[in-house]
């Protein structure tokens, strides 16, 4: 990603991208998967950075991220600046990126993969939300390689589901109505199972 | 009148306009700050406006680039919802008919949608059930694609339904930005605007799809006309998480099935999810018939295929399927995993019992 998309990048997530550069880069953004890929990435920084993934990241974490962006160039004030930290520290700016950028990522798949086994008839007790305890005083940041297969089968065939979901989307009367109308916009291949173990058939 | 009466009244006045001013401005203040109102304004500006935007979609660090086109044109609705970098696929509301293209999967479903809220969704009226299970808040205002926004977060006060932060045009109250986040407020999907115009008129070609039907093969499902059998239309959901109940409980045909599939619905006023009871029959949907179970509406000569078991991410809402009674039951929902399990393995047949029908 040249740098000038990356400004890009960056200033439309901050909101002060102008319209005209905006239509140019919606368009680079259509033709060009990985570029997509790399926006969703410094989407999620920027989500890290605001808090908005709270109770996951910790204080740390989030610092890291910031410096590591300040390895790359970041707005200030709507302009954008030179590195702040030593040349010889780029290198590992950029390692530190990718490694934060895991992180969430695992973090999201744990969460995502882990299939609750709540059953009905257990009791049913609504647990007040929260915010998860500080995780301050852990610093360091651990990585767990998620348990999710790609190769794992379905457990519900895609064109299934597909039809499940259509049939649902009639009755999501409220916001979840968009989200589900734009998850059966995108590829098939999207919907994997939830979990390596969630995916087993039942011997006939 | 006493100049007592008289010198009363020339102050009571005065006072009177002083304290209606006070009591009805802080009340002009609340209503003007208060997020249920820019909600119902939300739902007014998507369901009455015009507009055109192109919108990223962004779930676990993927990002999908989709436009939407939604016309409002003497009372009949338009709409178009189209990915542009992905599968390529198109849904297409013309009025009370729904029809999506899936050029991926060669099909094009066909379902009827009357009475149908906006494809961008739009809240329900809150009722005193949904302030029971979501806290609504105004969160401070920003500046998104450079207009001045209200941000209003709908909280989930549980960890058995998402929650949603809305980023609303101050102008407009279209939402700009929206995230669905969980029980924690950890970010799941976003959706936002590159861009959003509002024209007075849109013409009929920005909404006929850009798909190549030639080939493809034309499904139609829906609601069916023909009540699910007694053993299916026995089934329901024993237990549920706190706030949902039964809203609508009919048949539906599902994927071009002859035999129509129970189709249950179970919402907290917000959150929705549908239970889809089938017999293991060989003309149930998908390919071919799977085992057969022990089930009144079991029973086909077809190749079999194993029951589904287990749990299926849909975007950001799941869908979990198992086997009751020898019957196919599958919960799908934009909620978390545990509720969908939780609903699914809690159906059973009730023997019959009345339930409501859409």
């Amino acid at each position: 990603m040249s740098e000038q998309i990356r400004e890009q990048v960056s200033a439309f997530l901050d909101g002060e991208l102008p319209n005209s550069e905006t239509e140019l880069l919606l368009k680079r953004l259509t033709r060009d998967g990985e570029l997509r890929e790399s926006f969703g990435r410094y989407a999620l920084i920027g989500e890290a950075i605001r808090g908005t993934t709270r109770g996951l990241l910790t204080k740390g974490f989030a610092g890291r991220v910031n410096l590591a962006i300040d390895g790359e160039l970041i707005p200030v004030n709507g302009q954008f600046s030179q590195s702040r930290g030593p040349r010889w520290w780029r290198p590992f700016a950029g390692a530190a990126v990718a490694a934060g950028v895991a992180a969430v990522a695992v973090v999201a798949l744990q969460q995502r993969a882990v299939a609750p086994t709540l059953r009905a008839g257990a009791q049913v007790t609504a647990q007040v939300a929260a915010p998860a305890p500080s995780a301050a005083s852990h610093e360091a940041i651990s990585y767990t390689v998620p348990t999710t297969s790609p190769a794992a089968p379905a457990a519900i065939p895609r064109a299934r589901l597909t039809n499940y979901v259509f049939a649902h989307s009639r009755y999501s009367s409220g916001l979840d109505l968009r989200g589900v109308m734009a998850d059966l916009l995108i590829e098939a291949e999207e919907q994997q199972p939830a979990a390596n173990e969630a995916a087993a058939h039942v011997a006939p | 009148m006493t100049w007592v009466a008289r010198n009363r009244a020339g102050w009571l006045i005065p006072c009177a306009i002083v304290g209606a001013l006070l009591t009805a401005l802080p009340q002009r203040s609340r209503g003007a700050d208060d997020p249920r109102e820019w909600l119902q304004k939300m739902n007014h500006a998507l369901t009455t406006r015009n507009y055109d935007g192109t919108f990223f979609h962004l779930s676990e660090g993927r990002v999908e680039t989709m436009r939407i086109v939604h016309r409002v044109r003497s009372g009949r609705v338009s709409e178009r919802l189209q990915s542009l970098d992905g599968s390529g696929r198109e849904f297409v509301r013309d009025n009370d008919e729904l029809t999506c293209y899936l050029p991926d999967q060669h099909t094009i479903l066909v379902e009827p949608r009357p009475e149908h809220g906006p494809f961008l969704g739009s809240l329900p009226q809150f009722g005193a059930d949904v302030n029971e299970f979501y806290r609504i808040e105004s969160l401070p205002a920003t500046h998104i694609l450079g207009r001045a926004a209200r941000v209003i977060a709908v909280n989930p006060k549980d960890q058995f339904r998402f929650g949603y932060r809305l980023w609303l045009d101050e102008k407009t109250a279209m939402p700009l930005k929206t995230q669905l986040c969980d029980s924690r407020g950890q970010v799941i999907e976003q959706i936002f605007f590159a861009r959003l115009d509002m024209p007075e008129s849109i013409p009929d070609s920005d909404l006929v799809p850009a798909v190549r039907t030639e080939g493809m093969r034309w499904v139609r499902q829906g609601p069916s006309h023909d009540t699910a059998s007694p053993a299916l239309s026995a089934y329901r959901a024993s237990e549920l998480p706190p706030g949902f109940r039964l809203t609508v409980a009919g048949a539906q045909t599902i994927g071009g099935a002859s035999v129509p599939a129970s189709h249950l619905v179970y919402s907290d006023g917000l959150a929705t999810v549908s239970v889809f009871v089938e017999a293991q029959a060989a003309d149930a949907p998908g390919a071919g018939a799977r085992v057969t179970g022990t089930g009144a509406d079991a029973g086909s000569s077809a190749p079999a295929e194993p029951p589904m078991q287990g749990l299926a991410r849909v975007g950001s809402g799941f869908a979990f399927s198992t086997v009751v009674q020898g019957h196919q039951v599958t919960a799908v929902g934009e909620v978390p995993a545990q509720t969908v399990e939780f609903i699914a393995h809690s159906v059973k047949s009730s023997g019959g019992a009345e339930l409501p029908h859409r």
